[in-house]
C-alpha cells in the first residue's frame, strides 16, 4: 500500500530545509559538531605554544596525555551513562576506594593480577549497587550517587587510616612506560574510549541508551529491558571507575589520602558537559567528551607552564566549563530539527 | 449569522504579503489577513500549511522575511514578543502554559502581582483574579492549584490572564483538542463571550463542524498561501475540505473481509479504581471494535492498563487465546499485543531521535539485533516510510521536527509492522489534519484486513462509525451499551455516548 496525499507535502512549518549547497562556508563550519570546542582548543594550544616553548616538547605532551588518561576513562563511562539519562557522581570516589584497596592488597603481598581482579570486581559491585539503588528506589541518580560518593570517600580514608601506602615498583610499567612511543596509560584509555564510542553508535546496546535517555517510557514500552540496561550501565561505570583507579595508582606509585574522589569526578563531569552531552539524557558523543578532556588537560598544563598561581586553575576551569556550556546551548538551538 | 452590535469598519490587525522561509523552503508565501474586533476568525489548514508559522509571526516569536503587519492602523516592523504583547496580541498555545504548582489566582496575576512596598497583597491577588474570571463568566475557585484543573479550565485561566494583561487580539490554537463535548462547549461559549466583548479572536481548529458553528470568518491556508478567505456563512464543509486539501478527501468504509471466528483479544472484568470498572470486551481476528466514551472516561485508561504501564485491580487479558499477565511489558509484547498510545509526545516517540530510528525502535528490539548501522537502518525503514506515507523535508530529521500527522504515522508504522496479533489503538487521529486522518483510517482498515484484532479507543463517534464493526459505549467507567455498527445510526450513537464530537 502506498499513500499519496497532500499531507505528503513537506512540513514547511516544522521541518528544516536542506542545508545550503556549500559545505565549507564559515556558517556551515560553525554548524559542524564540536566546532566551537575545537576552535577554543586550538586557540589555547597556539597561545600556550607561543608563550611557553616547553609546551610543545614531547616530554610535556606525553605528560599531558598521562594526566588526562585517567579522567578520560571515567568520562567515557559517564558519557554513556549520562546519555542514557543516568548519572554517577561516585565514580571518582569509587576510583579512590580502588586506589586505597589496591595499594593495601599489593602492600600486603598479594600478586598484582589478584589485586587487579579483586579491585575491579569491587568497583563493579559498587557501581551495581548504585544502579540497584537508582532503579529500585526511584531516588534521583544525582542524589543517590552523591551520597555514595561521600560514603566512598570516607571508606577510602578509613582503608588508608590517614597514611600513605607505597606499592614500590609494582604496576610501575603501566603508569610510566611507553608502548611504541605512547604512554601505556593512553594505550589503556584509547581502546576504552573507542569501544564506548563505537558501542554508542553501532550497537543496539548504545542506541538503547539514547532511547532511554530520550524518553524512558517509550523505551520501556518498545520492549527495551530498561532495568537490565540501567544496571549494566551503572556496573560498567563502576568497572571503568575501578580501571581509572588502577591507572591512577600505577601512575602515582602510592595511595595517599584524598587521591581521586569528588575532585576527579567533577573534572570528568566538566569534560563530559563541555563535550556536549546532555545532563537530561538523550544526547552525547564520545568525540565531544575526548575534546572536553583534552581541553581541560591542556588548560591545566598551560597554567602550569605559564606559572600562573595554582589557585587560578579552579577559576579558569570553571570559566571554561561555563563558556563551553553556553556555546553548546547556542549550537543546539541553531541545530536543524529544533 | 450571529447578530453583532456594529460591525467594526477598520481591521484591528492588517497583515499584508507576509513571507517567511526557513533556509530554502518557503513556509509563508505572501499571506494577507485582516482581523476585526468582535469577530471570530478561524484559521484552517492542514498540518504544515503554515498556520503555526503565521501565528508565530503575529505574536512576535519569529520575524517575517517580508510583508507588513499593521496594528490599529500603524505599521510595525520587527515585532517582538514583548512588543506584540504591548499591542494587545496574545496567544494561547496548544500546550497549556500555566505554572502548575501555583494557584489559579497567582497564574491569572502572574507577572503583575499587586504589591505594597514589594510585599505581595494576597487578598488583592485573589480578589482581582476572581473578578477577572467572573467577568468572563467562569466560576473557577481561585485558590485551587493550577495542576489540578482540567484542560478546559486551564485554557480558561490562560484566556483570563491574557485578557487581564490587555489582550485585544487573542489567538487560540486548537483550544478544544482532546476535550470532552461538555468542556468543548464551555470553551466555545467563552470564545463567543470574548467576541461579544469586542476581542478579535483567531481560532485554529481541525474540527470542521466546530469551525462552521463558531467562526464568523474563515481563512484557509495551503502550502503557505491563502486559498480562501470568506465569511463563514458563505462556506460549506465540503468546499472547505477541498480548499484545505486541494482535492476531495474520501474516507468511506471499505469492504473488509468478514472477521474470523477465533478471538484475537479478550479482556475480562478489567477494573482499576473508579476509572474503569468491570470492563469486558472480545475482539475477533480481523474485527475492529471501538470503545467510545467522553474524553477522559474509561477508554483513556485502557492504554495504561493494556500496555501494562499500570497494574489493574482485577481483570484477565487473553491474546490469541493465551493468557497474558498484567505488569510485564516483554510478556505482553511477546504475546502479540501492540498498544499505540494517543499521547505520542510523552509515551509514543523519542522526540530527539531520528525518524528511522523511531520507526525501527520496537521492530529491531523484537528482532534482537545487536548491531546498528545507519545505512542499513535507513534501508529497513524505507518501506515503512513509504507504506505509511511519512514525509520529511530533509532526509532523516529528529522525529520531533515533523508535523503531528507525520509523527502519528511514524508511531503507527513503528508498531503495526511488528507482526501484531492484536492491536490497541488510542485516538489514532488526535491532532491530525483531514488528509492524514483519511490515510490513517485506511491504515487501520488494512490492519484489520490482515486479520489483526483491533481495539480502538476513541471519543469521536464519527471515527467509530467510519472504522468499527462494533461499538462499546462507556460512561463513568463502565460499559453501558454494545452495538453492531450496522444496527445503529450516528445520531443514536452520539445520544448513547452522551455527546461525541463537537457540533
Amino acid at each position: 500500500m502506498s499513500l499519496k496525499t497532500p499531507s505528503a507535502h513537506p512540513d514547511v512549518a516544522a521541518g528544516r530545509p536542506g542545508r545550503p549547497a556549500s559545505r565549507l562556508s564559515p556558517r556551515a563550519l560553525l554548524r559542524a559538531p564540536h566546532s566551537g570546542l575545537i576552535v577554543v582548543l586550538v586557540l589555547v594550544a597556539v597561545f600556550t605554544a607561543v608563550q611557553a616553548e616547553s609546551f610543545t616538547s614531547s616530554q610535556n605532551l606525553l605528560n599531558v596525555l598521562r594526566q588526562i588518561s585517567v579522567t578520560a576513562v571515567i568520562a567515557a563511562g559517564l558519557t554513556l551513562l549520562m546519555t542514557a539519562g543516568g548519572m554517577d557522581f561516585s565514580m571518582g570516589s569509587n576510583a579512590a576506594v580502588t586506589v586505597s584497596v589496591g595499594a593495601t592488597l599489593l602492600h600486603d603481598g598479594r600478586s598484582t593480577p589478584v589485586a587487579v581482579v579483586l579491585t575491579l570486581l569491587l568497583a563493579t559491585l559498587i557501581g551495581l549497587v548504585n544502579g540497584l539503588v537508582v532503579t529500585f528506589t526511584q531516588v534521583a541518580p544525582f542524589v543517590a550517587t552523591l551520597a555514595s560518593a561521600m560514603l566512598l570517600d570516607g571508606v577510602a580514608l578509613l582503608v588508608l587510616d590517614g597514611e600513605s601506602i607505597t606499592i614500590g615498583r609494582r604496576m610501575w610499567a603501566l603508569g610510566n612506560d611507553k608502548l611504541l612511543g605512547i604512554p601505556c596509560l593512553c594505550v589503556v584509555a584509547i581502546p576504552v574510549l573507542a569501544a564506548i564510542g563505537l558501542a554508542m553508535r553501532f550497537t543496539t546496546f548504545g542506541r538503547d541508551a539514547f532511547a532511554m535517555g530520550g524518553n524512558e517510557h517509550v523505551a520501556r514500552l518498545s520492549g527495551i529491558n530498561v532495568v537490565g540496561r540501567k544496571l549494566a550501565l551503572y556496573a560498567l561505570a563502576g568497572a571503568l571507575a575501578g580501571l581509572a583507579g588502577l591507572m591512577l595508582l600505577s601512575r602515582l606509585g602510592a595511595a595517599a589520602p584524598n587521591t581521586g574522589g569528588l575532585q576527579l569526578q567533577l573534572t570528568a563531569v566538566a569534560a563530559v558537559v563541555i563535550g556536549g552531552t546532555s545532563l537530561a539524557g538523550g544526547h552525547g558523543t564520545v568525540v565531544g567528551t575526548v575534546l572536553g578532556v583534552v581541553l581541560l588537560g591542556v588548560v591545566a598544563n598551560a597554567l602550569n607552564l605559564l606559572q600562573v598561581n595554582s589557585y587560578y586553575q579552579y577559576v579558569v576551569t570553571g570559566g571554561v566549563l561555563l563558556v563551553a556550556a553556553v556555546v553548546n546551548e547556542f549550537q543546539r538551538k541553531s541545530a536543524p530539527g529544533r | 449569522m450571529t447578530p453583532r452590535s456594529a460591525p467594526a469598519p477598520a481591521p484591528v490587525v492588517r497583515v499584508r504579503g507576509i513571507t517567511k522561509s526557513f533556509g530554502g523552503a518557503a513556509a509563508l508565501k505572501g499571506v494577507d489577513l485582516d482581523l476585526y474586533p468582535g469577530e471570530i476568525h478561524a484559521l484552517m489548514g492542514m498540518n504544515g500549511a503554515g498556520k503555526s508559522t503565521l501565528v508565530q509571526v503575529l505574536s512576535g516569536v519569529r520575524h517575517a522575511d517580508g510583508g507588513t503587519i499593521e496594528v490599529n492602523g500603524r505599521a510595525h516592523s520587527g515585532l517582538t514578543v514583548r512588543k506584540a504583547r504591548r499591542l494587545g496580541i496574545a496567544c494561547v498555545p496548544q500546550r497549556r502554559e500555566l505554572a502548575m504548582g501555583l494557584t489559579v489566582a497567582e497564574n491569572v496575576m502572574l507577572g503583575d502581582l499587586p504589591t505594597r512596598g514589594r510585599v505581595v497583597r494576597w487578598r488583592a491577588v485573589r480578589d482581582e483574579a476572581r473578578a477577572a474570571l467572573s467577568g468572563l463568566g467562569m466560576g473557577i475557585d481561585v485558590e485551587r492549584v493550577a495542576g489540578t484543573l482540567t484542560v478546559a479550565e486551564q485554557t480558561m485561566v490562560e484566556v483570563a490572564r491574557e485578557l487581564r494583561r490587555g489582550g485585544r487580539i487573542l489567538i487560540l490554537d486548537e483550544p478544544t483538542a482532546c476535550l470532552s463535548a461538555d468542556d468543548a462547549d464551555r470553551i466555545r461559549s467563552l470564545v463567543r463571550t470574548l467576541r461579544d466583548d469586542g476581542v478579535a479572536v483567531v481560532y485554529i481548529s481541525h474540527y470542521i463542524d466546530e469551525v462552521m458553528a463558531v467562526a464568523d470568518r474563515l481563512t484557509v491556508l495551503r502550502d503557505g498561501a491563502v486559498v480562501t478567505s470568506a465569511p463563514a456563512a458563505e462556506m460549506e464543509p465540503a468546499s472547505l475540505v477541498r480548499s484545505m486539501v486541494g482535492r476531495d478527501v474520501v474516507s468511506q468504509r471499505p469492504e473488509r473481509p468478514a472477521p474470523k471466528d477465533d478471538s484475537g483479544l479478550s479482556v475480562r472484568g478489567l477494573s482499576h479504581g473508579r476509572a474503569i470498572q468491570d470492563f469486558t470486551v472480545d475482539v475477533r481476528k480481523g474485527e475492529i471494535v471501538a470503545v467510545l466514551g467522553p474524553a477522559g472516561d474509561a477508554q483513556s485508561r485502557l492504554f495504561d492498563l493494556l500496555s501494562v504501564r499500570r497494574r489493574p485491580d482485577a481483570g484477565e487479558l487473553r491474546v490469541d487465546g493465551r493468557s497474558v499477565p498484567f505488569g510485564k511489558v516483554p510478556a505482553s509484547l511477546a504475546g502479540g499485543l501492540r498498544c499505540v498510545t494517543g499521547d505520542r509526545r510523552t509515551l509514543g516517540l523519542v522526540q530527539g531521535m531520528t525518524v528511522d530510528e523511531n520507526l525501527m525502535l520496537a521492530g529491531d528490539r523484537f528482532a534482537r539485533r545487536r548491531l546498528h548501522r545507519r545505512t542499513e537502518l535507513a534501508r529497513r525503514a524505507a518501506p515503512l516510510r513509504a507504506g505509511y506515507g511519512v514525509v520529511a523535508l530533509t532526509g532523516n530529521p529528529p522525529v520531533g521536527a515533523l508535523s503531528g500527522g507525520n509523527q502519528q504515522k511514524v508511531l503507527l508504522g513503528k508498531w503495526l509492522e511488528t507482526e501484531p496479533v492484536a492491536c490497541f489503538l488510542e485516538g489514532p487521529t488526535n491532532g491530525v489534519d483531514v488528509a492524514a486522518m483519511a490515510d490513517i483510517h485506511t491504515l487501520v482498515d488494512d490492519l484489520a484486513s490482515r486479520g489483526v484484532a483491533v481495539l480502538l479507543a476513541s471519543s469521536s463517534a464519527e471515527e467509530a462509525m467510519r472504522l468499527a464493526d462494533r461499538v462499546v459505549v462507556v460512561s463513568a467507567g463502565r460499559p453501558v451499551a454494545e452495538h453492531d455498527i450496522t444496527a445503529i445510526t450516528r445520531d443514536e450513537l452520539v445520544a448513547t455516548a452522551l455527546g461525541g464530537q463537537p457540533q
